[in-house]
């Protein structure tokens, strides 16, 4: 069971560590903050509380910076 | 879940705040109409008025030229944009060729000023100099005179800037923390000034979360520069923001708590802690200035230019 993680220049697939493996989840894990982000599954805007299902696309675009 | 206004299920954003849950349709509309609403409340707008948007081609400029055109639509205001390039490698080309096109799209008249041009040095050269004052110091300065001075060669009777939320409860607290009573006497949603010269600056987008800003353009599939400046952890608002993000976490009214806080004492504050200026003229440019110098003069003979 696997999904797929676009970020920035990272395009890769990884497995799905449970099935309520949420996006919130998927943040924490790579230590980025929900307040910086935004999250895309299967191009569609969806908030961090969704659940990630196999084979999704899942996108995430920094939109804070600062400065 | 589904969206607490229409009853979608394919919701976007939880608004902490206020405890509504959105679907992206609702989103864009609450976030256009809370700007809308922002414009009627503080008169930002008049009928007739030519407004110069300071464009960057960040998602908060790009926001305030999408919701300003809708009134340019009505035909109540007509719009222009300018884009500064302050001259810092690798960072500011793309938004400017972003502005371009956004101009481009809208058919808006648009010009491209940079520091080199009017004042002979970049940003990147002044921060080369051993002695310098701080990157944010240099270019919230220059950057002011060229957009006001472009205002007016367009014939702009205001200038929208796309200051958000975030910024505006950055800018209460800094000034507090550093003592300028002075300078927090002067924020808010219009700023006039004594001298006509000095064109009014309006920020639409001064209610609106720095995050929902971002959430929007990516719903609204606008093309924006994402990107930091290489300078903005130098700065002293770049700490000042960390510790009020950090705060927002617990308790998430915040920020619109400190703006109203703020906007209660304003009138107080002015009345007690506004410095009475005398108009008079920079020596060297002619620009209206207090002293013999204007701030950006008095830079730039410090920097030997």
């Amino acid at each position: 069971m696997t999904f797929t993680l676009k970020y920035k220049d990272l395009n890769e697939k990884r497995e799905l560590p449970n099935e309520d493996y949420t996006i919130k989840d998927l943040l924490d894990e790579l230590e980025l903050s929900a307040q910086t982000v935004v999250s895309k599954q299967n191009g569609e805007l969806v908030i961090e509380d969704t659940v990630i299902q196999e084979d999704d696309e899942i996108q995430l675009v920094q939109i804070i910076y600062g400065g | 879940m589904k969206c607490s206004k229409c009853g979608s299920p394919k919701v976007i954003y939880k608004q902490e705040q206020s405890g509504q849950i959105l679907c992206k349709e609702c989103f864009i509309e609450s976030i256009e109409s809370k700007v809308i609403k922002t414009v009627r409340k503080e008169k930002l707008l008049d009928r007739g008025d030519k407004v110069l948007v300071a464009l960057s081609g960040g998602k908060d400029s790009v926001t305030t030229l999408e919701i300003l055109n809708s009134f340019r639509e009505m035909n109540v205001i007509d719009l222009c944009a300018v884009t500064v390039d302050e001259g810092i490698a690798n960072y500011r080309q793309d938004g400017v060729d972003i502005a371009k096109r956004h101009a481009e799209r809208r058919g808006i008249e648009h010009r491209v000023v940079s520091l080199k041009e009017d004042y002979g040095i970049t940003l990147d050269e002044i921060m080369q100099r051993p002695k310098h004052r701080g990157s944010c110091t240099y270019c919230g300065v220059f950057r002011r005179t060229i957009i006001n001075k472009a205002a007016r060669e367009m014939g702009a009777t205001k200038i929208a800037t796309g200051h958000n939320l975030d910024d505006e409860v950055q800018a209460i607290m800094m000034n507090y923390l550093e003592g300028n009573t002075n300078n927090l006497t002067k924020l808010g949603a219009k700023t006039e000034s004594d001298a006509e010269e000095f064109t009014v600056k309006i920020k639409p987008l001064r209610e609106i979360p720095e995050r929902e800003i971002g959430i929007y353009v990516v719903a609204k599939e606008l093309e924006v520069h994402f990107d930091s400046c290489p300078y903005a952890m130098q700065s002293f608002r770049g700490e000042v923001s960390e510790l009020i993000n950090q705060l927002n976490e617990k308790h998430p009214t915040i920020k619109y708590s400190t703006l109203r806080g703020y906007e209660k004492i304003k009138a107080a504050i002015k009345d007690e802690m506004q410095n009475d200026y005398a108009h008079g003229r920079c020596s060297r440019c002619g620009e209206p200035s207090s002293n013999e110098l204007c701030k950006a003069c008095s830079f730039l003979e410090e920097l030997g230019v």
